[in-house]
Parts: C-alpha cells; sequence; structure tokens
C-alpha cells in the first residue's frame, strides 16, 4: 500500500528526480533552509547523494517526493530525519512554486503525519522553521503543531534577523484532532502510572 | 580571529587526548552524570559506557569541523574535571555550548568559570549572535546555572525522552549578544 492521501502519493526517491531537487535547492524561496545557500548546487551533485545511499531496514530518515495524482508531477518532497524509535522525528517539506496553493502540501503533510504515528508509532513529531516564513507556520498549524520553541534571532536571511522555530505535534494531540482514526498504541507512560 | 586565553586561575580549557579515556570513562560512568553527558556517537545517554565507548567519544571529538570539544582541567591537582562543547552545526551566527563537570568536582564554581571562558570565547572571538544551551527538564541544577549566567527559556520540546517512567522536555535557553555586553557593564572593548 503506498502513502497515498486525497490529492498525492508519497513514493520512493529515484534517480530521476535529483535535476528538480537541484532546481529547488537553488532557489532562496524552496531551498528551505535555516541559512541561505548559494545557487550553485548540480544535478550531478544529486545524483551522487543519491547513489551513496544505501539499503537499511533502519533508516533513520527518508525523502519522499510527492507525486500530484491529477497530472503525475513531482510537486515537492517531504522528509522525516533523526528517527528515535517508537519516539520521535522531525519532518521538513518543500513544495515547488507551481503548486503553491493548491493544498498538495497539507495533503503531503498528512500523509507522512498519518505514517508516521499509525506505522512508525511516534511520540511527538517535530518541525523546525523560522520567524520569516509564516507559509510553513501556517501549515503547520493546520495539522496540529504548536510552536513549542522560539530562539531569539538566531537565524539572518534575506537581510533580517528572525527567531528560529520549533513546532511539536504530540501523539496525544494528533489523535485527538483526528477522532476518525483510533490509537490501539499504549501510552508506555501511562501504562505505568496505570492511566 | 582567536587569541583569547582558555584558562583562568584555577582552571585550564585544553584539546583532549586519547591519554584522556581514563578519568573521562571514570566521570561519565557516575550515576550524577548519566542522562546528561553530552557526547557523541550512538550509546544512549543514560547507559554504562564501556572504554571502547569512551575511546569512540574521543576519536568523534577530534573530527569536529563545526564545532569544538575542551577538557577542562583542575591547575591545582593536574587532573581532568570536565568536558566543554561550542558547535555551531548550520550556523556560526548562533552555536550551542554544552558542558559536564565530575560530580566530585561540582558546587566549587568550574562550571561557572568554563561557561564564562566560553561565553566570551564566542562573543569576542567568532561571529556568534545568540548562543543556546539545550536541557532536559529533570535537570533543575543545570536550569538555574543556566538562568544565572544569564541565559534565558525560550522554549520546551516536549516528549524528548523517557526517565523514571514519565517523560521530559529539552529545555532551550539563549543569550543573545547585546544581553551579555550589557551584563559585563555595557560594552567590550577588544
Amino acid at each position: 500500500m503506498p502513502l497515498e492521501g486525497d490529492l498525492v502519493v508519497l513514493r520512493e526517491e529515484r534517480r530521476g528526480d535529483q535535476k528538480l531537487f537541484a532546481e529547488w535547492r537553488n532557489d532562496l524561496a524552496t531551498q528551505a533552509w535555516g541559512q541561505s545557500l548559494p545557487p550553485s548546487f548540480t544535478e550531478e551533485m544529486h545524483v551522487k547523494r543519491f547513489e551513496a545511499m544505501e539499503f537499511s531496514f533502519k533508516p533513520a530518515g527518508a525523502r519522499l517526493p510527492i507525486v500530484h495524482k491529477a497530472t503525475g508531477e513531482v510537486a515537492g518532497y517531504i522528509a522525516y530525519t533523526d528517527l528515535e524509535p517508537r519516539l520521535s522525528a522531525s519532518i521538513g517539506l518543500v513544495v515547488a512554486k507551481a503548486f503553491w496553493g493548491t493544498r498538495v502540501g497539507l495533503d503531503a503533510q498528512e500523509t507522512l503525519l498519518r505514517f508516521l504515528f499509525s506505522e512508525l508509532g511516534l511520540r511527538v513529531v517535530h518541525l523546525w522553521t523560522h520567524s520569516g516564513n509564516p507559509r510553513a507556520v501556517g501549515l503547520a498549524e493546520k495539522s496540529g503543531f504548536r510552536i513549542t520553541v522560539r530562539i531569539r534571532e538566531a537565524v539572518y536571511k534575506n537581510g533580517k534577523l528572525l527567531d528560529t522555530l520549533a513546532m511539536s505535534l504530540t501523539r496525544d494531540d494528533y489523535y485527538a484532532r483526528r477522532p476518525e482514526l483510533t490509537d490501539a498504541l499504549p501510552d508506555p507512560v501511562r501504562v505505568l502510572r496505570g492511566a | 580571529m582567536g587569541g583569547r586565553s582558555f584558562e583562568t586561575e584555577r582552571i585550564a580549557l585544553r584539546a583532549l587526548d586519547p591519554d584522556d579515556a581514563a578519568p573521562l570513562h571514570s566521570y561519565l560512568n557516575d550515576d550524577a552524570v548519566l542522562g546528561r553527558r553530552y557526547v557523541p556517537g550512538s550509546v544512549r545517554d543514560a547507559e554504562p559506557l564501556s572504554r571502547s565507548h569512551v575511546a569512540g567519544i574521543l576519536e568523534e571529538w577530534g573530527k569536529e569541523k563545526t564545532g569544538f570539544t575542551l577538557g577542562v582541567l583542575a591547575k591545582a591537582s593536574g587532573r581532568l574535571i570536565g568536558h566543554a562543547t561550542c558547535e555551531w552545526p548550520w550556523d556560526p551566527h548562533c552555536p550551542s555550548i554544552s558542558l559536564v563537570i565530575a560530580p566530585s568536582e561540582q558546587r566549587a564554581g568550574y562550571g561557572s568559570e568554563v561557561v564564562r571562558l566560553l561565553v566570551a570565547h564566542l562573543f569576542l572571538d567568532t561571529p556568534a549572535h545568540t548562543i543556546t544551551g539545550w536541557i532536559a527538564s529533570w535537570n533543575e541544577p543545570a536550569l538555574a546555572f543556566a538562568a544565572a549566567h544569564g541565559f534565558a527559556e525560550c522554549g520546551r520540546i516536549p516528549r524528548a525522552g523517557v526517565r523514571n517512567g514519565s517523560y521530559y522536555e529539552q529545555v532551550v535557553v539563549d543569550l543573545l549578544r547585546r544581553e551579555w555586553t550589557a551584563r559585563q557593564g555595557g560594552s567590550h572593548a577588544a
């Protein structure tokens, strides 16, 4: 069963995706970085990174291209990193400009969250952004993320000092917002307390 | 950049060597340090460390490219009494610091001397604008220590881990260059 939402499918990364990844990395609007990067990334660099990936049954993360079901186009990618099995991971999202405002990003985010909570059994998912990216903050809030940390003036970007923001979505909050889903995984701490 | 002395009357911060493995192995396995070791590697923070784990930690510290870890030496005894790290994985604009003092040497003011040296180095010798610290919420002495040195809490990351049957949070603290300068008396000419 693929990771499929209403509008998108999240699939494995392929060699042919690397040209788009380089393009997005070279665009200040889509590189999704707390520190600006020069437009010096090439398709060949991305192919090398892709070819260096190794098989593992215990990946610490994944980068999943977002395929727009209606057109078949790759509309961006969503990733999770820093996986602490059965506890936490951080997610990151890049959406191609042509798909901004189309709900593709939200659908991809919801699809990945369902995998992280319902399949990997995480207790919390985090993401990192900055105060100059209200689009990212708003999208995260639509899925229930809350700002949990604001590191003052930790980012300098676009000529401005910005705050680094950590946003978190706990398992409890995830299921509370989605009554159609049932959480059958006991919370280990609640079990200890007899709750 | 650089040139600032990494020492006070009582302590010196110096690079770590393989010969430091024995004292490091000793204090990293002290119960009072479990869960707040601030060491690299895949070994979990609350489980016993072998000598080969410690050798691996020293090796990792020796490879650091976006930061550094120094040993804390007590001048009077010549003993290694702790370690301290400054790192900036993304951007030297916003580095973080961490510090461990061997439990047998705590409450003697060594930690304060170390943090003053590191913060002065970062603000006077590097482009640092915001310095952060990352502290488990159960570590109340460290939270009080950070506050005493001017760090302000800027949030808590939930479900950072489980300890003694409860979730704990990762408390993030920060200190801005201008706040530090004000604490020094308003200016800091080199």
